[in-house]
């Protein structure tokens, strides 16, 4: 199963997220979540913590900073930029917001 | 759950918040109309509280302009005018070719921003001019043609606000309070550039106050002048100082939870029209007055 959380903002994406993922994960099914969002918050509705969520590498950075050149498969990079988060959640932040760029909002 | 402290971020001095709890700015007052972008988090109440904080300006006289450049458009509902869309249309944008050869946009020939703005936005009640930046993208992906002219509107706000203050023309009168995209993606760069003061609506709440804590940080990387925080929907005494301890930016107004505006947003009418009497009316009419003190209406 691959879902993908959208709506307007303040609507209850990110909540309705997490109790998906973790309700998957306790019913023992192997669970990825993803934080697609530039403003990254899924971490405190997983109940990953303010500190470990800010901590997270964020993929796309490291991707982009050249530092997985040769990384080439998904799987290589979960292994190396997600956490564990409760439940056994596996969670990583894909996009961040250290390098905002003019343009699109 | 405990809450990690972690360090606030560092805020240029004449941000922190001093002995006089009045606005001080790096930038030299020069007595223009207040110019506002509202940022935070995507439900925060940036719409909620821009639209009547633009009707209320209006009412005390100044001539508004409202900006929507969220691409979800939602100020329309707190201002009170039909959610159609209300951008600079195609028609109005030309294309041309500058110095460098690059392809550049800009409003057609013999139509100012000014004019511009007379012409396509829709006016609500108390009188306030709203233009939405609508569709962001063509067909093929590119910007918009309508995009480019709010872009030109933008830049015609900006070059008007770095401008003696003596100078004259047809922007200078207008007070603008913009609505920016919720998140932190990029509110300081392009979209906020007409404002001289930056608005981060943050609720008590510890996603939001992270998101206040983020942009903070990204204001003081983007040198953004002036940048404050409004607490909003707060329920507790405490929920002001926490905002500000937490995000590490002077809080220059409050906004009590009001149920009032919660049924005005589940009818998808203005809070004027519903309850003027309501807290967040109140509220919101404190801050016109904070920020009319410090930026004058003329």
């Amino acid at each position: 199963m691959k879902v993908a959380v959208v709506g307007k903002g303040g609507s209850g994406k990110t909540t309705t997220a997490a109790v998906i993922a973790r309700t998957l994960a306790r019913q023992g099914i192997p669970t990825l979540a993803l934080d697609c969002d530039t403003n990254p918050n899924l971490g405190l509705s997983l109940g990953v913590g303010e500190e470990r969520t800010e901590r997270l590498i964020a993929v796309r950075d490291a991707v982009d900073e050249g530092d997985e050149e040769h990384a080439g498969s998904t799987a290589e990079l979960l292994d190396r930029f997600a956490i564990d988060g409760p439940d056994g959640v596996r969670f990583a932040v894909v996009s961040a917001i250290d390098n905002p760029e003019p343009g699109c909002p | 759950m405990p809450a990690v402290p972690i360090a606030a971020p560092t805020i240029e001095p004449g941000l922190q918040p001093g002995p006089d709890s009045g606005l001080r700015s790096a930038e030299p007052s020069y007595g223009g109309p207040v110019r506002v972008a509202f940022v935070g988090k995507g439900g925060a109440g940036k719409s909620s509280i821009a639209g009547v904080f633009a009707r209320l300006l209006a009412r005390d006289g100044a001539q508004v302009l409202a900006l929507d450049s969220d691409p979800m458009p939602g100020l329309a509902y707190s201002l009170g005018v039909p959610n159609r869309e209300t951008g600079i249309p195609a028609e109005a944008v030309e294309e041309y070719e500058d110095d460098s050869g690059r392809r550049r946009h800009r409003l057609r020939a013999g139509l100012d921003a000014g004019a511009a703005i007379e012409l396509y936005s829709t006016v609500s009640p108390d009188g306030v001019r709203l233009l939405q930046l609508g569709k962001t993208r063509g067909v093929k992906g590119e910007n918009s043609l309508s995009h480019q002219g709010y872009q030109a509107i933008l830049d015609a706000l900006q070059k008007q606000r770095s401008a003696e203050p003596d100078s004259t023309g047809s922007l200078a009168d207008w007070a603008v309070v913009g609505d920016l995209p919720g998140g932190t993606r990029q509110p300081f760069f392009g979209w906020g550039r007409f404002a001289r003061t930056i608005l981060v609506v943050v609720e008590p709440t510890p996603a939001s106050l992270l998101s206040g804590r983020r942009l903070a940080r990204l204001a003081e990387k983007a040198s953004a002048p002036h940048v404050v925080a409004i607490a909003n929907k707060t329920r507790e005494e405490a929920d002001a100082d926490l905002v500000q301890a937490r995000t590490g930016l002077q809080v220059i107004g409050e906004v009590p939870f009001d149920p009032a505006q919660r049924e005005a947003d589940r009818r998808g009418v203005a809070l004027l029209d519903l309850d003027s009497d309501s807290p967040m009316v109140a509220a919101v009419t404190r801050l016109v007055s904070t920020l009319s003190a410090k930026e004058p209406v003329r």
